[in-house]
């Protein structure tokens, strides 16, 4: 039985929070309730970087979710100057 | 006066051609970091690699798309590209702008980004290039407060429809591409501006087989208009075009003298089924055997037109070659009705179906067509519900091997071993 959408968002947040990989794809997540339509889970993804707890990284082509300590951020980051 | 020095670059501005490195210098005189540009590019000649960092968070709140982050490795050498993020900008449909609207959007993005731009984006976005983080949200605010307009699609989010001219100007369009791309652009806002799938997804709408939008070459479905009744033929009109009194192709290539018109070897002998002839002074087609190519139609419009019983042909998994090379778009729907009556509702249909079941599929970074070509045809139009045509077959078969499913079998393929054992003793 699927889970209810908080507690799919406190698996999600567990995922991103213990995963090796800072940085997950949409399909990473599916694995938080097997029982879930994939659209459910990228609702439930998509409504926690609206309340802040995720973020958003994207190459153009591909967008990954991170939470905001674990994100790799290009911002003021140096280069081989 | 030059920033930098730039010899490799300015070699590209001695041919005969217009070029991107004049246009940047002639840009550079009122947006000096456009210097940094090209001093990075002429370094990236140098060093055969790029120097662009590619990818980030930026964004505007509450969108996961239309901005894609770009910073430079060498900010200190090249402070003017630190940041220098790309924004889409959704076109509208068939492209239509009013000449003030697109000095509005010049103006929005010479006051907040670097006034380089790239008309149009494979997508047909507008794509403004470069600009620094602080100023994206006043950006956006602008752009769609002032001049009621949107950012478009990136990431793996859906990308922005795109069609072509259609019904507005088009004769030969089988449908109503604007509305069916105006439709779905505003069903599908969720998916545009954040992430939904695997990977990227297009659509495509082309009014007729010419595809003026090369959906069937660059789109995950490509909805291409085509008709199912026969070509509409006025043969008086085909004998002014033999009697050389009409120009072939609209007079498209007039501009050089190709001879007299030859119906045989331009028309006849180029149709790719062999479907048309002329008999008693009169062009014939064989409709049944035609595959709406429309190179007949281009040739001599005066003469003939699609029919009139119209709709579409779905085709999906096209990709250009970031993997394993580009791709056509494979026939799925050969005909399809496609209107506003009824919302669109099959195509809605069947864009949900493939979307559900590829989201599952799918792999990380995997277009549809490349989930497709994964696990088998056989097995997508399974999915699909839709039984199999000889349309969908790519060349016949090469072994001698028929793949049966358990419930095509009589009994399926559970045996009761016992009765197998009472006629073949082990």
């Amino acid at each position: 039985m699927a889970l209810s959408i908080e507690d799919l968002k406190l698996a999600i947040l567990e995922k991103a929070t213990k995963s090796p990989k800072p940085q997950l794809y949409i399909k990473d997540f599916y694995e938080c309730d097997a029982d879930a339509k994939p659209r459910v889970v990228k609702n439930a993804a998509n409504d926690l970087v609206k309340e802040g707890k995720l973020m958003f990284w994207s190459s153009g082509s591909t967008t990954m979710y991170a939470l905001k300590s674990r994100i790799k951020n290009e911002e003021g980051a140096e280069g081989v100057n | 006066m030059a920033k930098h020095e730039t010899p490799l670059l300015d070699q590209l501005e001695s041919g005969p051609w217009p070029s991107f490195v004049t246009d940047m210098k002639h840009q550079a005189e009122t947006k000096p970091e456009v210097w940094d540009i090209l001093g990075q590019l002429e370094l990236s000649y140098t060093d055969k690699i790029t120097h662009w960092k590619h990818g980030g968070i930026v964004g505007v709140f509450g969108y996961g798309g239309g901005i894609v982050g770009r910073y430079s490795d060498l900010p200190k050498r090249f402070p003017g590209v630190e940041h220098f993020h790309t924004v889409r900008v959704a076109q509208p449909s068939s492209k239509y702008y009013s000449t003030k609207h697109l000095r509005d959007i010049m103006n929005l993005w010479e006051k907040y980004g670097s006034g380089m731009t790239n008309f149009h984006g494979s997508t047909g976005d507008i794509i403004l290039l470069g600009t620094r983080t602080e100023n994206l949200e006043p950006l956006f605010w602008d752009l769609t407060h002032d001049l009621g307009q949107d950012l478009g699609g990136s990431g793996s989010n859906l990308r922005t429809p795109a069609n072509c001219i259609g019904q507005s100007r088009c004769e030969w369009s089988c449908y109503d591409t604007e509305e069916c791309c105006y439709f779905l652009t505003q069903k599908y806002q969720d998916e545009i501006h954040r992430p939904a799938f695997p990977y990227k997804f297009k659509f495509k709408f082309s009014g007729c087989a010419n595809d003026c939008v090369a959906a069937i070459a660059r789109s995950d479905i490509a909805v291409i208009g085509t008709w199912r009744d026969n070509i509409r033929i006025d043969q008086a009109a085909v004998k002014e075009y033999v009697a050389g009194n009409y120009p072939a192709n609209g007079g498209a290539h007039s501009g050089r003298d190709w001879g007299k018109f030859d119906l045989q070897k331009e028309v006849i002998g180029l149709c790719p089924t062999g479907c048309m002839w002329m008999e008693g002074g009169q062009l014939k087609i064989d409709d049944k055997e035609c595959t709406r190519c429309m190179h007949c139609i281009n040739v001599m419009p005066r003469a003939l037109r699609p029919g009139v019983d119209t709709g579409a042909t779905i085709c999906v998994g096209a990709k250009a070659p970031i993997l394993d090379g580009a791709q056509f778009a494979t026939l799925i729907v050969p005909f399809m009705k496609v209107s506003k009556d009824n919302e669109f509702e099959e195509l809605v249909n069947f864009i949900e179906t493939v979307w559900d079941w590829w989201m599952e599929v799918g792999k990380n970074r995997e277009r549809v067509g490349e989930t497709m070509q994964r696990v088998g045809l056989p097995t997508f139009i399974k999915v699909m519900g839709i039984e199999p045509i000889p349309q969908h077959v790519k060349e016949p078969r090469s072994n001698p091997y028929v793949f049966w499913q358990d419930e095509e079998v009589p009994g399926g393929f559970e045996r009761d071993v016992v009765e197998f054992r009472k006629k073949h003793a082990a």
